[in-house]
């Protein structure tokens, strides 16, 4: 515990408690360079790449992805979704689950050390840093010196440069739900709509906090995943860890020195592995939930065994199963199970969005009156009906109703044309002979189909209502 | 005793949980209403990214008080101990 300070005076005959807060020591990660370090870069270039280039994309004129929130539609490269189609929102989001699962099991934190949104960009803002305040010791001089303008500036030039790239993430990510060459242009001219400049700098922000301050501290106290993944942790999962019995007892020497004279094992405690690490952890203290598989400790080390001319894997990816000597099964029955979910859940959303029916129809009855009577004397219901083309191409419908005996439909648009994407509100009213309506409700069905393809059509059942006294 | 929960932690379980829980509810509720729809009839001149944000921040108002609450009675009670467990 860094410093026991009480958070008020306790009297004497209190019950014992003690209000503690630990102080969260700036963490200074040293750089590290390696196969792990190689690969992590690979990744991180790879999603930054996704990331800012993905809104920039076009397909078929329009932005390629496009969460369009202000017109409530989604369009995912040739894909146009609706509020109706949320339900393949959830289904994406069970499969991302079960993936998380899956990665889960077979590498252990994975996505945590290469992948996560708060790692790459705690990366990258600590390489900014890097290039502004220079390296590790560099930073951890500068901390402790008072201040001066120098010190002043440098500072305040990193937290430009850092301001800057948040605020390039938060224009791209509102880019993502407004079209993003409006929002440059908007942008550049100082021209944005409020909320859209709310969002930008509201998640700027977030950007400079997350990855410019809290960095380790989001894994440790803001994330689900890290408290329950040890759950998903078996004995051939891999793990970081350091191989105690080949390197204690820890100890300094020189490069000539044999160690076993000396009765020391391979670790030398030169302490480099706890500098690299992002999360501030020892890896030698065994495996700790703060341990986010990141690699850099693998790196450092086998860095310096193979300075000392030693056997490289003193800390390594491994699993307990590895560590204590038995073999390592990668396919598991857990592995095997979470693989086939992905696959038929994918499956089906694929198939269910190439089998749905690209029109939708909502049909509301008008609330001001319950029915009326016409001149004729035939007894009308009046119906507020929504229809939208969710198809790529332009189609001409065709609106009938059923349900009761010789019932009229009297529309101005019994045979619309909508445009892709076009969404089109309209009266309808359906008008039947009383002496044909046998109770106060029944139920009707609202027919739509499509002119041009007979296959494009839906239905809606609403309620017919008539006189009481029949 | 139980180990001690950091400030940061405390600041975190208020305003984290109520975020992740917030922007749930504004996605689900927005999903199913419109806010043009019942926008149209109150009098409020606002777009739909503006109704967004401003039912977020509400929703994030509303999870967010109770996870202070949750908080607030997660403090402990300072029971006195039964006498005889004195001195």
């Amino acid at each position: 515990m860094a410093e026991n300070q009480p958070e008020k005076p306790v009297k004497s005959d209190d019950p014992v408690q003690v209000e503690l807060y630990e102080k969260r020591k700036k963490l200074y990660v040293r750089e590290v360079h390696g196969l792990f370090a190689r690969w992590r870069f690979i990744a991180m270039a790879t999603l930054l790449g996704f990331y800012y280039g993905t809104p920039w994309l076009t397909w078929d004129d329009r932005q390629a992805i496009l969460l369009d929130l202000p017109a409530r539609k989604f369009y995912i490269l040739g894909f146009t979704f609706w509020p109706q189609d949320f339900v393949y929102l959830t289904a994406l989001l069970i499969i991302a689950a079960m993936a998380l699962f899956f990665f889960t099991a077979v590498a252990g934190r994975l996505w945590c050390g290469y992948a996560c949104p708060q790692t790459v960009w705690t990366e990258i803002f600590m390489w900014i840093e890097r290039k502004i305040e220079g390296d590790r010791n560099k930073q951890m001089k500068r901390d402790k010196a008072p201040w001066t303008p120098l010190k002043f500036y440098i500072k305040g030039t990193k937290h430009v440069a850092w301001l800057v790239f948040a605020l390039w993430t938060g224009f791209t990510f509102v880019g993502y739900f407004t079209p993003i060459k409006e929002l440059a242009h908007s942008f550049i001219t100082w021209n944005l709509g409020p909320w859209e400049t709310f969002w930008i700098f509201f998640y700027s922000l977030a950007t400079w906090g997350n990855a410019g301050f809290l960095r380790e501290q989001v894994c440790i106290y803001m994330c689900p995943y890290a408290r329950f993944q040890s759950a998903m942790f078996d004995q051939d999962t891999l793990i970081i860890s350091y191989d105690k019995d080949r390197g204690d007892p820890r100890g300094s020497r020189r490069r000539s020195d044999d160690p076993k004279e000396k009765g020391l094992g391979a670790c030398i405690d030169c302490g480099l592995c706890t500098q690299v690490c992002p999360t501030g952890i020892d890896i030698r203290d065994g495996l700790q939930y703060q341990c986010i598989g990141c690699a850099a400790c693998v790196d450092v080390c086998d860095s310096v065994m193979e300075k000392m001319d030693y056997p490289k894997g003193l800390v390594k990816y491994t699993t307990l199963n590895s560590m204590n000597g038995k073999p390592t099964h990668p396919l598991r029955f857990k592995v095997v199970g979470y693989g086939a979910m992905i696959l038929i859940v994918t499956i089906g959303v694929l198939s269910a969005i190439a089998l749905r029916t690209p029109l939708n129809m909502d049909i509301l009855r008008d609330r001001s009156a319950l029915y009326r009577e016409t001149d004729e004397g035939l007894i009308e219901n009046v119906y507020t009906i929504r229809i939208a083309n969710m198809d790529t191409v332009d189609h001409q419908y065709r609106l009938s109703a059923n349900g009761i005996d010789d019932l009229v439909l009297e529309s101005d648009e019994t045979e619309p044309t909508l445009k892709t994407g076009e969404v089109t509100e309209f009266t309808a009213r359906l008008q039947v002979d009383p002496y044909l309506i046998k109770q106060r409700s029944t139920e009707v069905t609202f027919h739509l189909q499509a002119l041009d393809n007979p296959d494009v059509a839906v239905s809606h059942d609403t309620r017919f209502l008539g006189p009481t006294n029949l | 005793m139980d180990q001690p929960i950091p400030l940061i932690q405390k600041v975190i379980c208020v305003l984290w949980p109520s975020f992740l829980t917030a922007s749930f509810a504004t996605v689900v509720f927005f999903t199913v209403f419109d806010p043009n729809d019942f926008l149209a009839y109150s009098g409020f001149d606002i777009s739909r990214l503006g109704a967004y944000t401003v039912g977020f921040f509400l929703f994030w108002l509303l999870t967010g008080s109770s996870c202070l609450l949750t908080l607030y009675f997660g403090k402990p009670c300072g029971i006195q101990k039964p006498p005889k467990d004195r001195d």
